[in-house]
């Protein structure tokens, strides 16, 4: 184990949320510079989110004129959500934080959906026809996805007796046989297709479209300008890098994480989470760059594909030994 | 956690687990042969599903020392993997139909459908506790559910395709079932199983080349109606 003075559990709590805060446009940029090489582009700056970022809170903000304070309060709220999320899930550590029990899964699941929520209505309070399309098909499809996200839970709680994402990970570590258990297996697939509907990718959406008939999240921040386009961006790039820390850290890949308390060994985790965080965004891009958008129609057979996965889990962990 | 009552389920032994991945396999591709949309697709589903299928025969084999199921596992990799795929892409080429749109409801229903079916079969079985020397008995239930996910695939697909990789993977589901109940079973009764396959290729070879002259079509909907 790396040494190292010991952190106080508060202070690793903070780094957590920071990690998420700082690194998240990075993520995102390093992905968008990957996905353009594989279609044979040179890309972006890999730092290029944080310019993005910069120039969007210099400019002036401009409100609709039917919009009142939910257009402006919503992506404030959304932001706030994101920023609650990482305290409730593994980061960096691989022992729980004193505020990791303030909620389970479903907790997590909560507060992101109250973040769509209020993207959402932030979208609806505009007269853009665009825009309200956007926020009616975003909840409509999270509507669809939730029984999956829900069976996900249920795999969790079987497995582990608990329903927080501390104790599914430690399992997965503990033996060869709970990472091979097909239970294990199937939520963690189907969480992956939930992953891919939530942050808005292929075969669901082509996240960096111009076109607004096939967008569904991207359309919800159309009318959004200045400081509050730039916290829902940044807001975005915080919600992917939440969704794969509980990919990796919870179902697809929880080691590397600290063990101890020790300066060291925690930041040490962060670039290890990183380089992982990266490794799934490029699986991500080469899903991106082989398979076609579903028409907007057959999205659900995309969610019944996920939704096939998650019920098996449980289906076979009813049978006793799955 | 205070007043927790659920209790963790028990932790498989690799091997446990790993049998039962590839059961869950078997049954998942039974799923992507009932959605997909290209019969080509289907019948490579079903040479990827006999693939998962001989894995799991070597695996107990090598697990369990059943020197015997080695030779199935080989029998079943040359014809189940290669020849009988082969056949039907064959047929495939020489009818020149690259989509026939054969599905009875939505996608979504059906694998909704299918789901409901899987559950009967694993629940069904579950509830009969059969205790095996081979194979863990979720293999089994899962098997069951790969069963009647088949038939779904036969009732709920009306093309020529269909209902022959249907009868296929059906087969496939039910050489999982044998291996958990009786791997040890002598190699001249699996052997025997093998022919009953390679009759049935035959028959559906012949049944599927017969309907395309006849009506120019591989889709059976045509089939039901009265001609003067």
């Amino acid at each position: 184990m790396l040494g190292g003075p010991e952190l106080n559990p508060t202070a690793i709590q903070v780094l957590q949320v920071l990690t998420i805060v700082v690194f998240a446009p990075l993520v995102s940029g390093v992905i968008a510079h990957i996905e353009a090489r594989l279609q044979g582009r040179r890309g972006p700056r890999v730092l290029q989110p944080y310019y993005d970022l910069a120039k969007l809170f210099r400019k002036e903000t401009l409100v609709p004129e039917d919009a009142g304070w939910v257009f402006v309060l919503g992506p404030v709220v959304a932001f706030v959500c994101y920023l609650t999320v990482p305290m409730l899930i593994p980061v960096l550590t691989a022992y729980p934080l004193p505020l990791g029990y303030m909620g389970d899964i479903l907790g997590g699941g909560f507060i992101l959906a109250l973040a769509g929520f209020s993207v959402a209505l932030a979208a609806a309070e505009t007269d853009a026809p665009y825009a309200q399309l956007g926020s009616s098909r975003a909840m409509t499809f999270g509507a669809l996805i939730e029984p999956s996200i829900l069976f996900i839970t249920f795999t969790v709680a079987l497995v582990t007796a608990t329903d927080l994402p501390y104790f599914e990970a430690a399992a997965a570590r503990a033996s060869l046989g709970d990472v091979l258990r097909p239970a294990h297996l199937l939520a963690a697939l189907a969480f992956f297709l939930v992953v891919l509907n939530d942050t808005g990718r292929i075969p669901v959406e082509t996240h960096a479209s111009t076109l607004e008939l096939g967008m569904i999240d991207e359309a919800r921040t159309l009318e959004h300008s200045g400081p509050l386009l730039a916290l829902l961006r940044w807001g975005a790039a915080m919600k992917q890098l939440v969704l794969y820390v509980i990919l990796i850290n919870v179902f697809a890949a929880p080691w590397g994480l600290a063990g101890t308390r020790s300066a060291g060994a925690v930041l040490v985790a962060i670039p290890i989470f990183l380089g992982k965080a990266v490794g799934v965004g490029t699986l991500f891009a080469v899903i991106d760059n082989s398979f076609s958008k579903l028409r907007l129609f057959k999205i659900t057979e995309f969610m019944a594909a996920a939704f096939l996965l998650a019920v098996l889990a449980v289906l076979v962990l009813f049978l006793g030994g799955g | 956690m205070h007043g927790a009552t659920l209790v963790a389920t028990a932790v498989p032994s690799p091997y446990a687990a790993t049998a039962d991945a590839l059961a869950v396999l078997v049954l998942l591709s039974e799923f992507g042969m009932l959605r997909a949309p290209l019969s080509r697709s289907q019948v490579r589903l079903y040479s990827f599903q006999s693939l998962v299928v001989t894995g799991l025969a070597a695996f107990v084999a090598a697990d369990r020392h059943i020197p015997g199921l080695y030779a199935i596992a080989g029998i079943s990799l040359v014809l189940k993997v290669v020849v009988i795929p082969a056949i039907v892409l064959r047929l495939l080429r020489d009818a020149r139909v690259e989509l026939v749109p054969s599905h009875r409801l939505g996608v979504a229903s059906m694998v909704l459908l299918a789901l409901v079916a899987a559950a009967f079969g694993i629940f069904v079985i579950g509830s009969m506790s059969v205790r095996s020397r081979s194979l863990p008995a979720p293999a089994l239930g899962l098997a069951a559910a790969a069963i009647l996910v088949s038939f779904l695939l036969v009732i709920l697909r009306s093309d020529v395709v269909s209902q022959a990789i249907g009868f296929f993977s059906l087969e496939n589901g039910v050489s999982v079932a044998s291996l958990v109940v009786a791997a040890g079973l002598p190699l001249i009764v699996e052997v025997a199983f093998f022919f009953d396959l390679l009759v049935a290729v035959v028959v559906f070879g012949v049944l599927m080349r017969v309907h395309h002259e006849r009506t120019r079509t591989l889709s059976t909907t045509v089939l039901d109606r009265l001609r003067g």
